[in-house]
């Protein structure tokens, strides 16, 4: 029975529309997983040479012993954002003749299906293989690969298990995050240290490798949790979403934009009630620390902008470019209705350069606290903004009018490439190196402050010549949105 | 006149799906599609909504091609299935947003709602669900009572009855008739129960594999002789 419920898992992967039609899409994830095994691997392998490099005044053991719960603490985490529930894929078992035992117990097979379950193999197996059994023993070694399988496991089912909950109980997720971020806090201070924890509990192992089979046991009971919750609430009603009254919700700021308003507060609601939206743009919101990675001093005292132009486009543009990406498949599902109602296309047009327009302006004003950096990277954003907001929107909307696919709004968007045809993988690419090329150009020709002026001056010519674009874009969606409508009916 | 339709023609995939040469609506008539599965129903109903381009001929509204002209969507209103709503909207949301299209105050919208309160039983407003979360009939009561608030002078309704409860779908034959007389509003209607056809419309149109096989105004027998043709198709 198991084998016949993962053979209907397969053949659903395989068949899944999107998947077969787009190679382009397949090759490209492909390559990706390929690269993301190959540097665990790479990490797995050479983590002998790395970590004396990394940490040469500290003992080699006592570093990776460190870095062990170090490492789970911080998947868990990743778990909790990536991991999909495999639970609405038994809804059409729940009526037939097959014991509940068996369904849970393909549950709980599929969930280990998980790149995050090979990822620690490939990491912490090649170290524990080569180094740990030549100084500690064989046995030692063994039981370290024991204790990380487990952990493995252990974070598999709790991360399952507190998904399933959370879906349920809100008050469990705020007590959590408040937990973890006063964990990360002591962490950052140094009143509590995780690798030190870490270390503690492996360098015992070592001494006394029996007590490596509490981790084994931890696992057992969280398996056990996991699959009593399920078998007491395995009603697919249970399984999605919590019974909440919902409510009428109005915006009156965006009521003085009138009908173009009333689009954009539908599209908002879109955003906000939407799994696949609401978590796409929840992490676009993550790109604001962008700005750590890319605002250096150094840079910023040479005047080297470049880089930074590039963390700020991205920054003030970032739901441009990834809410934008899957323009209109957004609304494929209500989109003839859109069609056969009296909403003008323009009008339409105009309420997507106001949702983009409103979405800039406010991630312009938060990313402004960079300005506590330097004054310079205030003006380095201004140019930014005034280009995603004059050009890239223009960009992201013409190609929007190219694009037939519809997005299941329902699913997450981790990993997620339903929805994503040619347009939108090339997308960025035009959005994110115009910028680059005008600065880089005009930097050339004369200086860097002078490269972010034509930049901003190109973006507010763009703005002023709104109405012509908002023109040429309604004439491009008129010729094809016969073909768009019957992309977005094909589910 | 209110719809005209000259030498429409859709084909997929090498095989006719609508080919109709000839076909006028006149205003206020109420007019009843039916046919078996694949007789080119919907496919009429979205070439007539500019959801689909034929291809080949036209179909004027009101004497302008709704390929190449905006101006029915003033007047028509239609609801084919649940791709017309947009199913994260609570109800209320959802007509609210549909009126402001029609310059329809809040007001005016509630005062609309309210004559409607018999036709949602008590189910639709103030539920406290989104429009998604509805079953499909419910789903099929927001989307016709959605157009009927449009005021519209051409109505299109796809398997309306379909979904619906018995009690509903007496009520909207009631609404459909009531229309007629009232605003002298033109409704096209595809069912596949053709005792509702029969009774609410007063002309029905048969269609076969895409082409119009009868073209009848309703009288006594026509619910026999529409039997008669199903009955037949079977053996």
């Amino acid at each position: 029975m198991l084998f016949t419920f993962l053979g209907h898992q397969w053949i659903a992967f395989t068949r899944s529309r999107g998947k077969n039609t787009n190679i382009v899409v397949q090759v490209i994830m492909g390559l990706a997983i390929l690269y993301l095994l190959a540097c665990a691997v790479a990490a797995g392998v050479f983590m002998g040479k790395i970590l004396p490099a990394a940490f040469p005044n500290k003992d080699v053991i006592v570093v990776f012993n460190g870095l062990i719960l170090y490492y789970f603490v911080l998947e868990f985490l990743s778990r909790l954002q990536l991991q999909e529930l495999p639970t609405l894929s038994v809804v059409p078992y729940l009526h037939l003749n097959i014991p509940k035992k068996k369904i849970v117990g393909f549950l709980n097979i599929r969930a280990l299906f998980s790149a995050f379950n090979l990822i620690p193999v490939f990491i912490f197996f090649p170290f524990c293989l080569m180094n740990i059994s030549g100084k500690l023993g064989v046995s030692v070694a063994l039981m370290y690969l024991l204790s990380i399988l487990s952990l493995s496991v252990f974070n598999n089912y709790l991360a399952l298990y507190v998904k399933r909950i959370s879906m349920v109980n809100m008050i469990f997720v705020a007590t959590g995050l408040f937990l973890l971020s006063a964990l990360g806090l002591l962490e950052y201070f140094k009143v509590f240290s995780i690798a030190a924890v870490s270390n503690t509990v492996f360098s015992h192992i070592a001494v006394f490798p029996a007590l490596a089979l509490v981790f084994p046991v931890l696992a057992a009971v969280i398996f056990m949790v996991n699959s009593r919750y399920l078998s007491n609430n395995l009603y697919a009603e249970e399984l999605s979403s919590g019974e909440k009254r919902k409510s009428s919700t109005d915006y009156p700021f965006l009521d003085r934009f009138g009908e173009v308003g009333a689009l954009a507060a539908v599209e908002i609601k879109l955003i906000l009630r939407n799994k696949r939206s609401k978590s796409t743009v929840s992490k676009g919101l993550l790109f604001v620390f962008y700005g750590f990675l890319f605002y250096k001093t150094q840079f910023l005292d040479k005047n080297q902008f470049l880089m930074m132009i590039f963390a700020a486009v991205f920054m003030t543009g970032n739901m441009v470019m990834l809410y934008g990406q899957f323009m209109f498949g957004w609304q494929s599902a209500e989109f003839d209705g859109i069609l056969t109602s009296r909403i003008s296309i323009k009008t339409f047009i105009k309420a997507k350069f106001l949702l983009f327009t409103l979405s800039s302006t406010v991630l312009t004003l938060v990313v402004s606290l960079y300005g506590f950096i330097s004054w310079k990277i205030l003006l380095i954003q201004f140019a930014a903004y005034l280009y995603s907001v004059g050009i890239a929107s223009v960009m992201v909307l013409y190609m929007a009018t190219r694009n037939y696919k519809g997005i299941d709004l329902s699913k997450g968007s981790s990993f997620n490439f339903q929805g994503v045809g040619a347009t939108s993988m090339i997308m960025g690419l035009p959005v994110l190196l115009t910028p680059l090329a005008i600065y880089g150009l005009v930097n050339y020709l004369s200086n860097p402050f002078w490269g972010l002026a034509a930049l901003g001056l190109i973006g507010l010519a763009g703005l002023f010549t709104r109405n012509y674009w908002v023109d040429i874009l309604v004439k491009e969606f008129n010729k094809r949105k016969h073909k768009i409508a019957e992309g977005f009916r094909e589910k | 006149m209110i719809i005209e339709i000259n030498n429409l023609k859709k084909v997929y995939a090498g095989r006719t799906v609508v080919d109709i040469t000839d076909l006028k609506f006149h205003a206020g008539e109420t007019i009843g599609l039916v046919g078996n599965n694949g007789a080119g129903k919907t496919t009429l109903f979205r070439m007539l909504l500019d959801l689909i381009r034929p291809d080949g001929g036209e179909i004027l509204s009101k004497s302008l091609n709704v390929a190449s002209s905006d101006q029915w969507k003033a007047y028509t209103a239609s609801y084919l299935d649940e791709g017309f709503l947009i199913d994260y909207l609570t109800p209320e949301e959802y007509f609210i947003f549909i009126g402001s299209l029609h310059n329809m105050s809040l007001a005016h919208v509630t005062d609309y709602l309210q004559q409607y309160m018999e036709f949602f039983n008590g189910e639709i407003l103030n539920s406290g669900k989104y429009i998604r979360d509805f079953s499909k009939g419910n789903q099929n009561k927001i989307g016709i009572a959605a157009a009927l608030m449009q005021n519209p002078e051409l109505l299109v309704l796809d398997e309306p009855f379909a979904n619906l409860d018995p009690t509903t779908q007496i009520r909207l034959k009631a609404l459909v008739k009531n229309l007629k007389v009232t605003h002298s509003v033109t409704t096209l209607i595809s069912s596949h129960d053709l005792n509702h056809v029969t009774d609410v419309c007063d002309r029905i149109i048969l269609m076969e594999k895409g082409r119009i096989i009868k073209d009848i105004l309703t009288n006594e027998n026509t619910l026999q002789e529409l039997e008669a043709y199903f009955s037949e198709k079977t053996v």
